[in-house]
């Protein structure tokens, strides 16, 4: 697909922390560059501009999709989209806010009272289950980078491809510590997609899985690890269903 | 009854709306809504072990991410009686200064500095090569390398842990940063200027709302013991409920910072009347700006920022590398704990109820912007009250909002509709 700068970028956000598209303003010495090929349209966080029905060349879609009038906006905007593009562990698994457990009215009424019992919302669902999606960005939340290489793979007419590695690759080539073996500590990288440079295993933190999960994992070996380790079975669970249970690999798509 | 509606409100955090509703030519009422969906996280905690919260409860807000993380640490360490080493104190500390700045910046030079060049966005006035844009993007790029440096990671930061923080970071990387924060305190006035000028912002009446703020006696600080308060004496933290007024679950029909002493402002400049009234240099402008002297009052809370983060690093530098970075004894217990920090836009409390394995089986936090509210709309009813023009109306309107630096998303405890 071929594209003539400047391009028209949108940005839509469903329930979500703000942290995808903070990300992008946090681009801070590369916003002048993106200023010379992007202009805004539709972007409430950064920009007053909007045209409205007029078409956009890429939209990035943050956050799950939780309540019907979500779901109206995410279908219009697919509709005068050339691209869609999910971005951030909420649009592409659910993210954190799946965790919610049981009936979500009680849920609600037990936060906001009466009133809270008749919000027209469902369970967080990942943007796909509603539309096509042309390009997924993982993340809680995405590096910098991966927005640049993004837009700029786009305008040349491609994608950035997926990552097929797991974070423990990054971490061997870093020469890190392993914190799941050495430290019995525990840490997701086996599972978990690279693309982060293996941050937070670099600084000592074990990996918590933001990334998603990386194709043809080893979970059974993992979950003896984390066994290993001395966890029990639910702060196992706990801690892999963070980001949003299965399908989580989603990333692949 | 003629209906103006502003839809979305732009250049603000989170999805909200305004409804001017007109008798006549006149503004006859103003609805704020918060239109976010429900993320639930008070309930999503509950059942999780507490050295999982933070992480957790961070995802409320990515600008705010770092002040949400090391308030929770503190209510959950509070509810434990754990002691965090003053090494990890100080690291919190300048964290917590790295969002600070991180957020004013983005505020001023994002979403302010627009509005004063009669322009859309900061990513326009890079293309004019604003110089002014990019300087002040230079300034949110030192809060986030602070942010980096101190927490690890510039949203969702990871270096804070239960007990204390991770690491210490390298020596080389705390120099740096100290060397590049006395660079912008030479800088910084220039930078300041021109958001001083009264002319820049739409006419005014007098700030509404009762000045609401956690700090110290004898020291402006983002964090403290107490709630301070213009028209009541200060109480301590734990006793927020009653003073703010958060309805009981038992009778909530309607869920907000109701309590007597209210309606209430809180915020930069919430912060700075307060500290002038216990007598603390912390000045803001002379001019009557209204609300939108908040703006300048940020900007007084940067040049404080970049001084006191100075201070940090020095204390830092000079620190026994050797020195614990976590508490000693950090064992589960039954408890309750209550910590009330100042995010960029306000206050901010959490709460935490924790059986003796450390499991959360009760939280309640309470957000800046469920805090203010209330007074937006009474703010643009006061302001806008003798204007009869519409688009003056709708855009002044959405001015009025974007001065407060609301922040939708951490509102997870927002009443559907505020009206004046």
């Amino acid at each position: 697909m071929k594209f003539k700068t400047p391009i028209k970028l949108a940005w839509l956000r469903f329930t979500s922390c703000s942290g995808c598209q903070l990300m992008f303003v946090n681009c801070e010495s590369s916003l002048a560059a993106l200023a010379k090929i992007v202009v805004l349209d539709t972007f409430p966080l950064v920009s007053s501009a909007s045209s409205m029905n007029e078409p956009v060349d890429i939209t990035l879609v943050e956050g799950s999709v939780s309540t019907p009038s979500e779901i109206e906006r995410l279908l219009s905007i697919r509709r005068k989209s050339r691209l869609l593009v999910a971005i951030g562990a909420c649009a592409l698994t659910g993210g954190v806010n799946t965790l919610v457990k049981g009936e979500r009215s009680m849920s609600l009424a037990e936060i906001y009272g009466d009133q809270g019992a008749d919000w027209d919302t469902f369970s967080p669902q990942p943007v796909h289950h509603f539309v096509k999606v042309d390009g997924q960005i993982p993340g809680c939340p995405p590096e910098r980078h991966e927005l640049l290489e993004s837009i700029g793979a786009i305008l040349q007419g491609g994608w950035r491809g997926h990552q097929v590695m797991p974070v423990c690759m990054e971490c061997r080539s870093n020469e890190n510590r392993c914190l799941l073996t050495e430290d019995h500590a525990p840490c997701l990288g086996p599972v978990t997609a690279a693309g982060c440079n293996a941050l937070c295993p670099g600084l000592g933190v074990p990996c918590e899985g933001c990334r998603g999960e990386v194709s043809e994992s080893n979970r059974d070996e993992l979950l003896n690890l984390l066994i290993e380790a001395g966890l029990s079975e639910q702060e196992i669970r706990h801690r892999l269903e963070r980001f949003g249970e299965a399908p989580y690999g989603q990333a692949d798509r | 009854m003629a209906r103006l509606i502003v839809d979305p409100l732009t250049r603000v955090e989170g999805h909200g709306r305004v409804e001017l509703l007109l008798e006549g030519d006149r503004l006859h009422d103003v609805k704020v809504r918060l239109l976010e969906s429900p993320r639930l996280f008070e309930t999503l905690v509950v059942g999780r072990r507490y050295d999982e919260v933070p992480d957790l409860i961070c995802r409320i807000c990515a600008i705010c991410s770092a002040v949400h993380k090391l308030t929770s640490l503190q209510a959950l360490e509070k509810a434990m009686d754990v002691v965090v080493p003053p090494m990890a104190v100080t690291l919190r500390e300048l964290l917590l200064l790295g969002g600070h700045i991180q957020s004013h910046a983005l505020h001023l030079f994002c979403l302010i500095l627009p509005d004063l060049r009669d322009s859309t966005d900061v990513v326009d006035l890079l293309r004019q090569e604003d110089s002014l844009a990019k300087g002040g993007l230079g300034l949110k790029a030192l809060g986030n390398r602070i942010q980096q440096v101190a927490g690890g990671r510039i949203i969702h930061p990871i270096n804070p842990v239960f007990g204390g923080v991770a690491y210490s970071p390298e020596r080389s990387e705390l120099e740096a940063l100290a060397a590049e924060l006395s660079n912008w305190r030479r800088d910084w006035p220039d930078f300041a200027k021109s958001f001083l000028q009264a002319g820049n912002y739409p006419e005014s009446s007098r700030v509404l709302g009762n000045a609401v703020a956690t700090g110290q006696a004898d020291a402006f600080t983002l964090t403290g013991e107490h709630l301070w308060h213009e028209k009541t004496a200060a109480v301590p933290a734990s006793d927020y409920a009653s003073l703010l007024g958060e309805r009981s679950r038992e009778d909530s029909h309607a869920k907000d910072a109701a309590g007597e002493a209210g309606p209430f402002l809180t915020g930069a400049l919430a912060r700075a009347r307060l500290a002038a009234g216990r007598g603390l240099p912390m000045t803001i402008s002379e001019d009557n700006l209204g609300i939108h002297e908040n703006n300048i009052a940020q900007l007084r809370e940067i040049e404080w920022a970049l001084q006191r983060a100075g201070q940090l690093l020095d204390l830092l530098l000079g620190a026994d590398r050797a020195e614990p970075l976590q508490a000693q004894h950090k064992a589960p217990h039954a408890g309750v704990g209550t910590a009330a920090v100042e995010a960029p836009r306000g206050l901010l409390v959490h709460h935490y109820v924790v059986d003796e394995w450390g499991t959360v089986v009760a939280a309640d936090i309470v957000t800046p912007t469920s805090i203010n509210q209330r007074v937006m709309a009474a703010q643009i009813m006061a302001d806008l009250a003798d204007e009869q023009n519409h688009q003056r109306l709708m855009a002044v309107a959405e001015r009025i909002v974007r001065a407060y630096d609301p922040c939708i998303s951490c509102a997870v405890h927002l009443v559907p509709v505020a009206a004046s």
